[in-house]
């Protein structure tokens, strides 16, 4: 198994540099390092070399190539996955950091074209002078790229209202390892001629094709923005406010939950004193100016009738700027509390949120764990941070803990990743996720990369890919 | 035979930032030198840095962190400190990169760099000769060829007297309103001299008796340059100083954003004492200073209404000066157009001749939106204000310069 693919040779370097040029390149021993790894906690792959092309032709080319000599690729954007997307099998990265312009802006169709390689907070503000935005809003938004975010579906804190990723990718180019390069899909928001391939290589996680340019359906900016903060003195009285804001149809674009554990540690990253609870959820809504301040209202009744003690209204720009900064900041901060932290991406059915957020804490306990939970409740979605502080050793409680709280989540009806994706850590759950409808996924894997060049042991393990009985 | 230092050894203490790093990027967003066209390569980015660290811990990195390819790396990173401001997981990213680039070869310009205090002190007694080298094509190739100094870079004049024997001079003997050490660092001492003395003289009208206490240089470059025995000295000498004059009732004053940063975060950090945690707690900028007056009603402000454009300095953010700075200048009359793009000079590393290319990448899109704003500009970092008047048309300006004719006492 370890020789099915081919090593790359000091030819094939040859290769890629005649195809990209030499500064384009590169078997530095820096620059593999700063290849091998993402913001998963898992360690490092150095790939052989690393290809930072700069046209889709490139791309097209180094697929061409690979598959002939098969050689495996992997192609990285802003490196900020939390599932280990990492060439465990060496080949080459390729590296879509240089392909990162926003070819056309089409402000009448509310629509833009870009690059994978461009960042999602730089297009967002581009697209502020037009009126308009790119929704899903991951916390990672400052670092991560459309590429990646089109590749695990990745969504964040404005889903319960805007969706996820899937709902904005009107269309591709993208490279092929055997089809060279298509484009897929439309300009127009809707189509009935044919397979959906484009949405089908959304979440696929580079197992597919290497996307090289993506065309994204944008909406315009809200007039008006009501943003709160609402403080409970249990976690049930929150999940229990949350479901009855979502069963009552309340038109919320993000409605977040941060467990006391995660208050604490936000609260230390951005001097934001909150009282002293047990939970808190962030509120936001989107409108004309009386539609944002009425849903808010609206919102705030349910919140006190469910036990919200304490209720801040973000009365600037700057002050909504702040909460939302301290959000997105939950994951990385709760790494104070200790460095071996490993997180959970469940998405549970809204009637079980309670019940999850109970089952987690109660299997942390079980392993000795540090456990705090954040989450875009709004549509379900719960990240619980398994922590062992600065104990090395319990690094594989970390995983045992998290497996029973997957496989408990799966037998509820529920799904082991939201927004993060499959990548390495998530793949052994795929066929008790899908059934036997993973065959169906292994199948068209086969179809388009029949030498399994594209990101193999990814989302899919080689020996399935391999097993044709599968 | 030469032994390569553990990490661990180099780092102590901050080893633990290394680890708890979760790479999320966030720094890479607001790093200079994360978002230039070289940078493209994720060794070249903030992260890229750290990654490399935690890579070298794990046994991965085949390389030593003493070998010229990590230490270039390193050197990429300037101490803006803007990563601080963003970093969730805390962790202490300059200072850690300080401690490896400690580890790094010894070399003729790090020594210049490390006592630089003492040289632009001679530079300062011959002012005429030292301001003819530094204009000179003779003297700019010398600086090249031995402080690696591009010869197109912008570099200061010296004015010919230092603001601490100014001081010294015209020192009131009253003071009825308290006693303020100016801590000045060597920019304002041997170079913005003019800036200094108006600032002291506004100080003496308002009733305060303003000292200069013996002192060295802030130790900034000591820093960057990851001399941290060098630097350790200078913060003891200066704290050591300030907090003897603070003993007697007297509070210390600061001019330039690196003086404050030094005083307020770096020295603590560096000597963990509790003489350094007394001195910067009585440690004060001047724009405070002016706004605790004008709060107190002791003076106003009188001037038409001008637009400006203000920018943000590193230093100034990371001092936690800004809305500071902003509310005197919108006082004092100014309606302001905020810039935070860094200018890329960072202190000296902008005028290094390997760095000089990308210090003018860096610094692309300021100037370009200041040439486009066609307004005064006020930016409280002596270092970037050299940069943005050598790379624009624009009048560029200390916050104070366009403030201080606006006072009424």
């Amino acid at each position: 198994m370890t020789n099915y693919f081919s090593k790359v040779s000091s030819k094939d370097i040859d290769y890629l540099e005649k195809l990209c040029g030499s500064n384009n390149v590169s078997t530095d021993e820096e620059d593999l390092v700063t290849n091998a790894i993402d913001a998963q906690l898992g360690g490092f792959h150095k790939p052989e070399v690393v290809v930072w092309p700069e046209t889709s032709e490139q791309v097209v080319e180094i697929l061409k190539y690979a598959d002939e000599k098969k050689i495996p690729v992997y192609p990285r954007g802003g490196g900020t996955g939390l599932t280990g997307t990492v060439p465990v099998h060496r080949g080459i990265v390729v590296n879509m950091k240089k392909m990162n312009k926003i070819v056309e802006i089409d402000e009448e169709n509310m629509q833009v074209r870009v690059q994978p390689g461009v960042v999602y907070d730089a297009l967002n503000k581009e697209l502020e002078r037009y009126g308009l935005f790119f929704p899903p809003d991951p916390s990672s938004g400052a670092a991560c790229t459309i590429g990646g975010m089109a590749a695990s579906n990745a969504s964040g804190l404005k889903a319960v209202k805007y969706g996820t990723t899937r709902e904005y990718v009107l269309g591709f180019e993208a490279a092929f390892p055997r089809d060279g390069l298509q484009r897929l899909g439309t300009k127009t928001f809707k189509y009935s001629l044919g397979f959906d391939v484009v949405k089908m290589l959304i979440g696929s996680q580079g197992t597919l094709a290497i996307f090289t340019e993506i065309n994204l359906r944008l909406r315009p900016l809200p007039e008006s923005m009501e943003t709160s903060a609402a403080f409970f003195s249990s976690i049930s009285d929150a999940t229990k406010a949350i479901y009855k804001i979502i069963r009552q149809g309340l038109d919320v674009a993000a409605l977040e939950f941060m467990d006391k554990p995660t208050m604490g540690a936000v609260s230390e990253f951005k001097k934001i004193e909150f009282p002293n609870a047990e939970a808190m959820l962030l509120i936001e809504t989107h409108g004309s100016k009386k539609a944002a301040y009425e849903e808010m209202e609206r919102c705030i009744s349910v919140v006190k009738e469910n036990g919200g003690f304490e209720i801040w209204h973000a009365s600037s720009k700057e002050d909504r700027e702040r909460l939302w900064s301290a959000r997105k900041g939950a994951y990385p901060s709760v790494l104070k509390l200790g460095r071996f932290t490993l997180i959970s991406d469940v998405i549970i059915p809204l009637s079980r949120l309670v019940e999850a957020v109970e089952k987690a804490y109660s299997i942390g306990k079980k392993y000795g764990l540090r456990t705090s939970c954040i989450g875009h409740f709004g549509d379900g979605n719960l990240h619980v941070n398994w922590g062992t502080g600065d104990n090395g050793e319990k690094i594989e409680s970390l995983h045992r803990a998290n497996d029973e709280l997957n496989r408990w989540v799966i037998s509820i009806g529920g799904a082991v990743s939201g927004e993060h994706g499959i990548g390495t850590e998530k793949k052994s759950y795929m066929r008790l996720q899908h059934g036997e409808s993973y065959n169906l996924m292994i199948k068209i894997k086969r179809l388009l990369d029949p030498n399994y060049i594209l990101s193999p042991g990814i989302a899919f393990d080689l020996d399935d890919l391999l097993n044709k009985s599968g | 035979m030469f032994r390569q230092r553990t990490l661990d050894k180099v780092l102590n203490d901050y080893l633990y930032d290394v680890l708890k790093c979760v790479r999320c990027g966030f720094c890479n967003s607001v790093c200079p030198t994360s978002n230039i066209s070289l940078s493209y390569r994720d060794s070249r980015t903030s992260r890229g840095r750290i990654v490399l660290l935690q890579a070298k811990h794990s046994s991965v990195l085949n390389l030593s962190i003493e070998s010229n390819a990590i230490q270039e790396l390193m050197d990429l990173c300037f101490g803006c400190r803007r990563c601080l401001e963003v970093c969730p997981a805390g962790v202490r990213i300059p200072q850690l990169i300080w401690r490896v680039k400690s580890s790094g070869p010894l070399r003729l310009n790090k020594f210049f760099y490390t006592y630089y205090g003492t040289f632009e002190k001679l530079g300062a007694m011959i002012p005429t000769l030292s301001n003819l080298l530094v204009k000179s094509n003779f003297g700019r190739t010398l600086l090249e060829q031995i402080l690696d100094i591009d010869r197109n870079a912008p570099f200061p004049s010296f004015y010919g007297d230092s603001l601490e024997k100014y001081i010294k001079k015209h020192s009131s003997s009253n003071g009825d309103r308290g006693r303020l050490a100016l801590f000045i660092d060597v920019f304002t001492n041997y170079h913005d001299v003019e800036l200094g003395i108006r600032t002291v003289n506004l100080l003496q009208r308002l009733g305060y008796r303003v000292e200069a206490p013996p002192q060295m240089e802030a130790g900034t470059l000591a820093l960057e340059f990851g001399a941290l025995k060098r630097a350790v000295k200078i913060a003891r000498f200066n704290i050591d100083s300030m907090y003897e004059f603070i003993k007697n009732d007297g509070k210390v004053i600061t001019i330039s954003p690196a003086a404050y940063v030094a005083l307020k975060i770096d020295y603590p950090e560096l000597l963990g004492d509790e003489k350094s945690r007394i001195v910067a707690e009585n440690t004060i900028d001047i724009v405070d200073i002016l706004l605790n007056e004008y709060d107190d009603g002791r003076i106003r402000f009188k001037g038409p209404v001008e637009n400006a454009v203000y920018h943000h300095s590193c230093f100034t953010k990371a001092a936690r000066l800004t809305t500071s700075v902003k509310r005197l200048l919108e006082l004092a009359g100014y309606k302001l157009t905020e810039f935070e793009e860094c200018c890329g000079i960072a202190g000296i590393w902008g005028l290094i001749k390997k760095h000089h290319e990308a210090s003018r990448e860096i610094g692309n899109k300021l100037f370009t939106k200041i040439e486009h704003a066609q307004m005064p500009v006020f930016s409280q970092s002596e270092t970037c204000r050299l940069q943005l008047k050598h790379y624009t048309n624009s009048r560029i300006m200390h916050p104070l310069e366009g403030v201080m004719d606006r006072i009424l006492l």
